[in-house]
C-alpha cells in the first residue's frame, strides 16, 4: 500500500450531538472517536435511533456538531462541499431532471464543458446499466434503477469521500443483493473513501473493510472489526455465503449488534436471513 | 390461440379507442345538458325576455355585437386588464412568495398582515379606490392584482416549503450553492403549487375586473353587462356571461394546461389521468 493510500482520509474527534427540542436538548450520540484512511470502505452497524444518521450528516456537513470535531484532509469541515457525496436513504435524485440531466447535475455545478460532462455521463449511464433510460424522469423507472441513479450522480461528481445513509433500504431485497454487489465492484474500480451507514449485518460485513459497531443511543462505537482483504471482484454473495472465514465474522457482528437491543424473535430471523431480507 | 390472440386485441384497442374518445367529449356533456334545459326551459315556462332570453336571441346578439364592433372593443379593454393585473399579481405574488417560503420566520411574522388585507380582498376596496384612483384601467388592474397577488403567493409560499429537504441537501452535497438550489431544487419543486395558484388566481382574476367593470369602467365585458342591465337586455347579459367563459376555458386549455402538461405532470409529480 502507497503512502496516500494510508493517509487519514476523515478524522471525528469527540463528536458529541444534541439536538434542540421543545422539550431541552436530547442527545443524539455518545462521543464517538473515528478515523478512515483514504480508500476505506468503512461500514458503520447499529441499531435504529442510535445516532448514525446525526454522525453521516455531521460528516457532510449539514449538521453542526455540539462538541467536537470532524476534519476532512486536515480541513475542518462547516458545511457541504463537493468533496464530501452523499448518498441518501430517501431518495434526492430530482423527479424535475432526466438520468442524464441528474447524473450530470454536479459536474454542471462545478462548471463542466459539456462536450466532456455528457461524456463523463455516457460511460456512467453504460456502467449501471441504464443505457436506452437517459432521458427518462425518475417516475418511469423502478426503485432499483432510481438507487442506481442517485449512486451514479453522487460518483459521476468524483468526491473524494462518499457518505452512504441506507441508501439499499428501500428497494426489494433481491434488486439489493445486486445493488450490493455493484456498488462492491464500482468502489473497487475506482477506489473511494466510503462511509456506508447500515442497519443489516450481512451488508456491513459484505462490503466494508472495516466494520463499525455502534450501542443503542446515544450511540458510541463499541467495536471494530476489521474484513480481511478479497480478491478483487471477489465481491459476490455466492461466495460471501459460502466462505467460512466470513460467515464467521458476520456471527460475530451480528452478536455484538444484538447485544444493543432486546431482539424479538421475528426481528431476530430477519437480522439472520442477511442483508435485511 | 395466437391466431385467436390477434382478432381479440384489434377488438380491445377499438374499444380502448372509443372509449378514450368518449372521455374527451364528457367535460362537453354539462355544457350540452344545460343548453337543453334552457331550450325547453324557455319553449314549456315561455318566461318573459327580460326574465330568460331565448337561445336564439342570445345567439343573435352575440353576432350583432361581433359585427358593430363592440364585441372586439370590450373583449380587448378586458383582456388587457386582466392580463396586466395578473401579470403584475404572478411576478409579485411569486416573488414574495417564495421569499416567504424559504424564511418560516419571516412567514409566521407576515402570517397576520397576510390574513389581514387577505380578508378585505375584492371589492371591499372598490368604494375607496375609486376616490384614490378615478375610473379606469388602473382601478380594475388594481382589484385584479389585489385577488391573484394572494392567490399565488399562498399557493407560492406553501409549494416552497414543502419541497423535500433531501433535495436540498443532495444538491448541496454536490457542492451547489444557494442560486444552484433555488434554481434546480426550490422552483421546479414548488412548481405544483405555483401552478395552481396562477390558474386559481387567474379564475378568480376574472371575477374582480367584472366587478371592477360593472362600476368603474367606460369599455369591457362587465362594462358591457351592466349597460345591459340598465336596458333590461338580458339577451346582452347572458352572451356577456357566455364570452366571459369560453375566454376562460380558452386561456385555461391552450396557455396554462400546456405548461402544467410539459413540467409537472412529465415529472409525475401530480397524476397525469392522460397516461396509458
Amino acid at each position: 500500500m502507497d503512502a496516500a493510500a494510508n493517509a487519514e482520509k476523515i478524522a471525528v474527534s469527540g463528536f458529541r450531538h444534541f439536538f434542540d427540542t421543545e422539550d431541552g436538548p436530547v442527545q443524539a450520540t455518545g462521543v464517538v472517536d473515528l478515523k478512515i484512511r483514504a480508500g476505506e470502505f468503512v461500514t458503520l452497524v447499529g441499531p435504529s435511533g442510535c445516532g448514525k444518521t446525526t454522525l453521516l450528516k455531521a460528516m457532510a456537513g449539514f449538521i453542526r456538531p455540539t462538541e467536537g470535531t470532524i476534519h476532512c484532509d486536515g480541513k475542518l469541515v462547516t458545511k457541504p462541499g463537493r468533496e464530501r457525496g452523499v448518498v441518501f436513504q430517501e431518495l434526492a435524485i430530482l423527479p424535475w431532471r432526466t438520468v442524464r440531466r441528474n447524473i450530470g447535475h454536479g459536474l454542471e455545478i462545478a462548471g463542466v464543458p459539456k462536450v466532456e460532462r455528457e461524456e463523463k455521463v455516457t460511460r456512467l449511464i453504460d456502467l449501471i446499466g441504464l443505457g436506452g433510460f437517459e432521458d427518462r424522469y425518475p417516475h418511469e423507472l423502478s426503485g432499483g434503477m432510481r438507487q442506481r441513479v442517485a449512486v451514479a450522480r453522487t460518483w459521476a461528481a468524483d468526491p473524494d469521500v462518499i457518505l452512504m445513509d441506507e441508501p439499499f433500504a428501500a428497494v426489494d431485497a433481491m434488486t439489493r443483493l445486486t445493488l450490493q454487489e455493484e456498488l462492491g465492484r464500482l468502489c473497487v474500480a475506482t477506489r473511494k473513501t466510503v462511509f456506508f451507514i447500515t442497519h443489516s449485518v450481512d451488508e456491513a460485513v459484505f462490503l466494508g473493510d472495516r466494520v463499525l459497531v455502534m450501542t443503542r443511543r446515544p450511540g458510541t462505537i463499541k467495536a471494530e472489526i476489521d474484513i480481511p482483504r478479497r480478491a478483487a471482484g471477489g465481491r459476490d454473495w455466492e461466495s460471501f455465503t459460502t466462505d467460512v472465514e466470513m460467515q464467521g465474522i458476520a456471527e460475530r457482528v451480528l452478536k455484538l449488534v444484538r447485544a444493543e437491543r432486546g431482539l424479538t424473535p421475528a426481528e431476530e430471523a430477519r437480522a439472520a436471513a442477511g442483508a435485511g431480507a | 390461440m395466437s391466431v385467436q390472440a390477434a382478432p381479440i386485441a384489434t377488438t380491445s384497442t377499438a374499444r380502448r379507442a372509443l372509449g378514450r374518445l368518449a372521455w374527451t367529449l364528457v367535460p362537453a356533456a354539462p355544457f350540452v345538458i344545460v343548453t337543453l334545459i334552457w331550450i325547453m326551459a324557455t319553449g314549456i315556462l315561455n318566461p318573459s325576455k327580460e326574465t330568460l332570453p331565448p337561445v336564439t336571441d342570445v345567439l343573435a346578439s352575440i353576432k350583432e355585437l361581433a359585427l358593430s364592433g363592440q364585441l372586439a372593443t370590450n373583449v380587448v379593454a378586458s383582456l388587457y386588464r386582466l392580463l396586466l393585473g395578473s401579470i403584475l399579481g404572478i411576478v409579485t405574488g411569486l416573488i414574495g412568495g417564495v421569499i416567504v417560503g424559504l424564511n418560516r420566520k419571516l412567514a409566521e411574522s407576515l402570517n397576520p398582515v397576510v390574513v389581514f388585507f387577505n380578508a378585505i380582498s375584492g371589492i371591499v376596496w372598490l368604494p375607496l379606490m375609486i376616490t384614490w384612483l378615478g375610473i379606469g384601467n388602473a382601478l380594475a388592474v388594481f382589484l385584479i392584482w389585489n385577488t391573484v397577488f394572494f392567490i399565488v403567493f399562498q399557493n407560492a409560499a406553501l409549494g416552497v416549503q414543502l419541497v423535500p429537504e433531501v433535495y436540498e441537501q443532495g444538491v448541496r452535497a454536490l457542492g451547489g450553492g444557494r442560486w444552484q438550489t433555488m434554481r434546480s431544487v426550490i422552483l421546479p419543486g414548488a412548481l405544483p403549487y405555483i401552478l395552481t395558484g396562477i390558474r386559481t388566481g387567474l379564475g378568480f382574476g376574472w371575477r374582480a375586473l367584472i366587478a371592477a367593470e360593472l362600476v368603474g369602467a367606460a369599455t369591457g365585458l362587465g362594462t358591457m353587462i351592466f349597460d345591459a342591465a340598465e336596458y333590461h337586455r338580458s339577451d346582452i347579459i347572458v352572451a356577456g356571461c357566455l364570452i366571459i367563459g369560453v375566454i376562460a376555458i380558452v386561456m385555461d386549455r391552450w396557455l396554462l394546461l400546456p405548461i402544467e402538461r410539459r413540467t409537472v405532470r412529465r415529472w409525475g409529480l401530480v397524476a397525469d389521468t392522460e397516461k396509458e
